[in-house]
């Protein structure tokens, strides 16, 4: 009898010993495991999504696969990171009849951006109340410049002067506005664009272009009559040429969206703008970019130039027959 | 022997007392902490999203702190309509660019869900990608015209309609999967149909948002003009301002108007009919679900344009033709 007396109290005293160990096991151990096997195996979740927080993949017996995103999605630019590079996007701009348009959902793309800075320089003697409001209304880091390139009178109407490539003078403008207010000693990073207010821009082009050392460049869909135009890339990872058909012996035969530039070299040569006068068509950027970067500086982006973040779209221009001489629709609701 | 056991006894009572008490602490700590006892069971991206939303709201507290005056919605917000956009799409040079920056608006819209119905016999891998990666709520149907129904190469753009089928598809989805049980209301919602060539602003959403029937509002650019619009007088909608038909019974174009989820699903024949002469697409489906003075003028009385009929140029193609009749054309393992 002592002795089964001892075994009640030999039990007594291991039962909660043994309970609690296997209960602190449980909990302390699977979540161990389950994050070793995580571990470097994080899969690339695109950019694009800040905000969002994907649910669940219903896998599908079903045709039709929904993906239930659960996160608010905001409609401010994310907030400002003291870490990340600032994307200074210079877009020149003039009025026409889709311009709101333009500018509307160029607006929409950036506010995904984050630390993006646009400069909009319009074409125009004085900034006009429809890019002054807009501009407000997005909530975007922004600069309003605007030069009026000058009109040539001595043609029959309106036209402007035909030798200077249309937006030189703008984008010079804020090329020059960069150099007077950021100082070149300074430590702020910036990376410079080119975004013309009518071409269509992936989220993930900006994150590419943030790394910019110098001047970084890619591929560009619809640009001289090919489906895309891109530099030619060694397997050391160097540009040794274009692959483009027209004039491909240009020094930079590249467009104006498939290049950024580092603001740093920007400020450190001051010299360097657009050619305004005498430039033949096709060579606008190089007239920049030569005095900025000789061939093997350049980097190439987007998987070393095989993938396309940026097309080259071009809106046509509307069909206004209805407006007769004198203007059917109200003048004064701004479209 | 008998003291040795009450004393064993009473080591045990002891060290039961003991053990019980450090279980008790150890409750009360797990307690003070959230139990993340389903962690392990989450897969991976799950843990990774979650944790990248918690970082973001994070850097939006610390944003609130530093004085913004900007009004916050509440991330938690009251009850929103589900807006169903229907878009058909086929394939083309610009359709990948014309969806990306369509699906760059659609993400500033909370609660919208996307209908993208193709153009095609079966789904495309372009589409289905690029609605993967696009962090929107989508649904990806696809419906494909008749070759007689089918625009040909150099036909005027106006010859025949366009995403009829794609559109009717839609809708039919929509009426099966939110089908209201029998008795009930039927949810709320928005159905609107969205062009993937158009420029939509945001505000448009917050507008056609509380739709009860059938919501109209300016287009910009279309109708050979700098805009359409219905022109309201007394709140209601007296007639149309279009300069082109304006005797059909909905002189709007497919981007003027929006339809609540309810109309829809009560109206289960209501479609677009295909054979309706041009122009008349629009009234052809509206005819049967509402009539002038019922419809809600939205955008301040008509009178702001928030969504613009544009058109994305061909893109010209001389030197691609040309490299490709020599056999020299660009890659076309690089998706456009």
């Amino acid at each position: 009898m002592p002795k089964r007396r001892d075994i009640l109290a030999i039990v007594l005293i291991v039962l909660p010993w043994t309970l609690l160990i296997t209960v602190w096991h449980q909990s302390a151990i699977a979540p161990l495991l389950a994050i070793h096997k995580d571990d470097g195996v994080e899969g690339k979740r695109e950019a694009g999504g800040q905000a969002q927080d994907s649910k669940e993949y219903c896998a599908s017996d079903k045709d039709i696969v929904e993906v239930v995103r659960t996160e608010y999605v905001y409609t401010r630019p994310p907030p400002w990171s003291d870490v990340l590079p600032t994307i200074h996007i210079i877009t020149p701009t003039y009025s026409r009849p889709v311009q709101k348009a333009e500018l509307t959902r160029l607006a929409n793309t950036f506010l995904h951006v984050a630390n993006l800075h646009w400069i909009l320089v319009e074409d125009s003697q004085r900034r006009t109340p429809l890019v002054t409001r807009l501009l407000r209304e997005t909530g975007l880091n922004y600069t309003h410049l605007n030069v009026e390139t000058p009109r040539n009178y001595k043609l029959r109407g309106d036209t402007r002067d035909p030798r200077i490539p249309r937006g030189t003078m703008q984008r010079n403008l804020a090329l020059r506005w960069l150099r007077e207010t950021f100082n070149a000693n300074s430590s702020q990073a910036g990376i410079v664009y080119f975004a013309d207010d009518d071409n269509t821009y992936s989220l993930e082009l900006f994150e590419e272009m943030r790394s910019t050392l110098k001047v970084s460049v890619w591929p560009v869909a619809f640009v001289g009559g090919l489906r895309y135009e891109s530099p030619k890339v060694n397997a050391a990872g160097k540009v040794y040429g274009w692959k483009t058909v027209f004039d491909p012996h240009r020094p930079f035969a590249i467009d104006m969206a498939g290049f950024a530039i580092n603001l740093r070299l920007i400020l450190f040569k001051p010299q360097a703008y657009f050619k305004l006068r005498g430039v033949k068509g096709g060579y606008q950027e190089s007239s920049l970019l030569r005095e900025l970067v000789t061939l093997s500086d350049l980097e190439p982006k987007a998987s070393n130039c095989t993938k396309i973040l940026v097309w080259h779209t071009r809106t046509e221009k509307p069909v206004l027959v209805n407006e007769g001489k004198k203007g059917f629709t109200d003048p004064n609701v701004e479209i | 022997m008998a003291t040795r056991m009450r004393l064993k006894l009473k080591t045990v009572f002891v060290l039961y007392f003991m053990v019980s008490l450090m279980g008790l602490i150890y409750a009360l700590m797990q307690l003070g902490q959230r139990c993340d006892c389903t962690e392990h069971d989450m897969p991976k991206d799950r843990i990774i999203s979650r944790l990248r939303g918690e970082l973001h709201s994070l850097q939006e507290q610390t944003r609130k702190l530093e004085a913004t005056k900007q009004p916050e919605k509440n991330p938690a917000a009251p009850f929103l309509p589900t807006i169903f956009v229907i878009t058909p799409t086929y394939a083309r040079l610009v359709q990948k660019a014309e969806l990306t920056r369509l699906m760059q608006t659609f993400l500033h819209v909370p609660q919208l869900h996307w209908i993208v119905v193709e153009d095609s016999p079966r789904k495309t891998a372009l589409v289905t990608d690029l609605l993967k990666k696009s962090g929107l709520v989508y649904t990806h149907l696809h419906f494909l015209t008749a070759k007689d129904r089918k625009l040909q190469e150099g036909d005027p753009s106006w010859l025949k309609p366009r995403g009829v089928e794609q559109r009717n598809e839609g809708l039919r989805w929509l009426r099966e999967d939110r089908r209201a049980p029998p008795g009930e209301d039927g949810q709320q919602g928005v159905v609107y149909f969205a062009d993937d060539d158009n420029t939509y602003s945001v505000q448009l959403f917050t507008e056609m948002r509380n739709t009860q029937r059938v919501s109209v509002w300016p287009v910009g650019l279309v109708g050979g003009m700098k805009y359409e619009r219905p022109v309201v007088e007394g709140g209601k909608v007296v007639r149309f301002h279009t300069g082109w038909r304006p005797s059909r019974p909905f002189p709007m174009d497919m981007a003027g108007f929006a339809v609540s989820l309810r109309l829809v699903l009560t109206n289960p024949e209501a479609c677009f009919d295909g054979e309706a002469p041009m122009g008349f697409l629009e009234s052809s489906f509206l005819k049967g679900l509402v009539t002038m003075d019922e419809l809600e003028p939205k955008a301040d009385d008509c009178t702001k344009v928030l969504v613009w009929h544009t058109r994305t140029e061909k893109p010209k193609m001389k030197r691609e033709d040309a490299l490709q009749a020599q056999g020299l054309g660009s890659d076309p393992a690089v998706e456009v």
